[in-house]
């Protein structure tokens, strides 16, 4: 199964994407979610920096409306902003309430005949905050394997400073394929990888929350 | 000590005192309502119930509780242990507050507590305790089911992919285990739960499937799997073939209305419909379709001129991304075609089972049956099966 993102036949389900903080992983992921959504895809949004209404703001500004997103923060700050039908809210804890949401979307999606849903999961880094390596690779094995069986393909974001090698190496093991994201001082580049796919570094800026990338 | 699940409180009667329950749940499955629906039923019953929580905050539990139509601060009798928000630094003012959630030794300390004092306890979620806690924690949970003789301990426990030894060690520190799982088909179409171990009553196995209701918590309900096909093919011959009770509405012999009938099968009691062939009744298929777990399509080997009819009913049918298998029927007659014919004919991927069947004899039947529901649970019943 592949998907077309910026003009790459990504071949993984389930994809990492890495780089230093403040590179743009997050418009980065927002972006490639608001292309795929604007051309009908499915679309679920799993946030765990900034709350349901934050990241509903941002898909609101360029005129989508219809997403689905799991809200990690407001209950974690003690919110208490009820849920609709569209935005759910967990305690980034509660492992088992994300993965339980996650499925009821993509059995909705699945019952209402669309099959073609894409997932951002932002961030890995503070869910691995709050819990042991051990505990987050158990859930995203689960996770990785069925959006794989779903036929859905899922980004998620990962801070390459912020864990020892161990961790990143065991977050490799999961995801197929990883969009690098890299800062070069006067420029920013990414590339992508997977076992049978190795694109050039390519560069990219981010003009008012969007993406542009260099041809 | 009351259960108050469906089916449960018919096959366990009551948890005796001195007894442990494991809601053993499925990753992927909305199960701690089973943990919530037990404490309810026991607040109502007027007994001393405490919920650990390490999820959630205790504001966010009641919350969770009030969906289900629960007002637990109704009760006297109800508390909370607060093993959350100390761990994303909140205060708290619970009877019962684990002062550092990480910490075994506070953890203990409040668990013995709140088994004294209460008749149930009710572990929100063992397997985040034992995520933050270490499987240490399994040697501690030990100890508390010694200490709790006269009270019982409830846990909702989510089978992560933790070490085999770590699942097995929670099921034997068990008296009873129920086992909550998917069904599962790309997505999840389905939820069931079932027995794996009791060891104060003899049972046999049993699963049933179930939906979670707002308010109302977990509902029983029947399986449908529909039966369609075209006309002539042996619908309503296969579905009197596998019902242990079946009713057709006949006019004329072949059906006008619909096959009915009933399957005890491997614990699962599964309600059959046939559906009828002639295309007025079409608009019918897709109500039908929506509401069942998977699809059984009959078509008469001898005749290939109705293949294209039957791909028809099909894809009508399982317009929800259901399930489905074919039985190749009338395999006795003369020149009936081989399923792997009928799968070229009628451009089938190889993934789809086609079944040989004589539903006149009841060749073949019951193997259709079974790959039908090897698709939709797979593995998940499979390991539950040492409950019969
Ligand atoms: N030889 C043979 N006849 C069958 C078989 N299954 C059904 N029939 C006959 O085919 C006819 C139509 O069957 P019926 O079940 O009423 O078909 P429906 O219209 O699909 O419900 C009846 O005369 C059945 O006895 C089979 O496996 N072999
Ligand atoms: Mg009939």
């Amino acid at each position: 199964m592949r998907i077309e993102i910026l003009n790459i036949d990504v071949d993984s389900n389930n994809v990492m994407v890495i780089g230093p903080p403040l590179v743009g992983k997050s418009i980065f992921v927002r972006n490639i979610v608001w292309e795929k959504v604007s051309n009908g895809f499915g679309g679920v949004y799993v946030t765990t920096k900034d709350t349901a209404e934050a990241v509903l703001d941002w898909f609101q500004r360029f005129n989508l409306s219809d997403i689905k997103i799991i809200d990690c923060v407001s209950k974690t700050i003690f919110s208490d902003a009820p849920d609709t039908e569209d935005i759910k809210r967990v305690s980034i804890m509660d492992l088992t309430g994300i993965s339980v949401r996650i499925n009821m979307f993509l059995e909705r999606f699945w019952k209402s005949g669309k099959r073609d849903v894409i997932i951002a999961f932002d961030s890995i880094s503070t869910v691995l905050m709050y819990l042991n390596p051990q505990t987050v690779f158990r859930f995203l094995h689960v996770l990785t394997n069925r959006i794989k069986s779903f036929g859905a393909f899922a980004f998620y974001t990962v801070d390459e400073d912020m864990h020892d090698e161990r961790t990143i190496a065991m977050l490799k093991q999961l995801f197929n394929g990883v969009i690098e994201l890299k800062d070069e001082g006067n420029r920013r580049i990414f590339r992508y990888l997977s076992p049978s796919i190795r694109t050039e570094w390519r560069g990219f800026s981010i003009v008012n929350d969007r993406l542009e990338v260099s041809s | 000590m009351k259960i108050g699940i469906p089916v449960l409180d018919e096959l366990l009667k009551e948890i005796p005192r001195g007894k442990t329950l494991t809601y053993y749940i499925d990753p992927e499955v909305e199960g701690d309502v089973f943990g919530m629906q037990t404490l309810y039923r026991n607040l109502e019953e007027g007994y001393r119930c405490v919920y650990v929580t390490s999820t959630m905050s205790p504001t966010s539990l009641r919350n969770r509780f009030k969906e289900f139509g629960w007002y637990v601060d109704e009760f006297e009798n109800f508390s909370v242990v607060d093993a959350y928000s100390a761990y994303v630094g909140a205060t708290s003012d619970e009877r019962y507050v684990v002062k550092d959630p990480t910490n075994l030794d506070e953890l203990d300390e409040v668990i013995r507590k709140a088994i004294d004092e209460n008749d149930l306890v009710v572990f929100g979620s063992l397997s985040t305790v034992i995520d933050i806690c270490g499987e240490e924690t399994l040697n501690y949970f030990e100890r508390w089911k010694e200490q709790a003789e006269d009270s019982v301990i409830v846990s909702n426990f989510t089978a992560w992919p933790y070490s085999e030894d770590v699942l097995s060690k929670v099921k034997e520190l068990s008296n009873a285990v129920v086992r909550i799982g998917g069904i599962h088909h790309r997505v999840i179409l389905g939820h069931y739960y079932g027995i794996l171990k009791v060891d104060w009553t003899q049972v046999k196995g049993r699963a049933v499937l179930f939906k979670v209701v707002k308010p109302g918590g977990v509902k029983a309900y029947i399986p449908k799997i529909l039966v369609t096909g075209p006309y002539n093919a042996g619908k309503s011959t296969f579905v009197h073939a596998i019902s242990n009770k079946a009713i057709s509405v006949d006019r004329l012999g072949t059906t006008v209305a619909l096959d009915h009938g009933k399957v005890e099968y491997k614990g699962f009691t599964i309600d059959v419909f046939g559906t009828p062939g002639q295309e007025r009744f079409d608009p019918i298929l897709k109500v039908l379709g929506s509401e069942a777990l998977g699809v059984i399509l009959v078509v008469d080997s001898t005749k290939p001129e109705t293949f294209p009819r039957a791909k028809q009913l099909l894809e009508k049918t399982t317009h929800f991304g259901l399930p489905y298998v074919i039985a190749a029927n009338k395999q006795d007659l003369p020149n009936a075609l081989k399923p792997e014919e009928i799968r070229k004919l009628m451009h089938i991927p190889e993934d789809v089972p086609i079944i040989p069947t004589v539903a006149t004899k009841k060749i073949g039947v019951y193997e259709v049956l079974d790959a039908l529901i090897k698709l939709l649970i797979g593995e998940g019943y499979a390991k539950s099966e040492g409950a019969t």
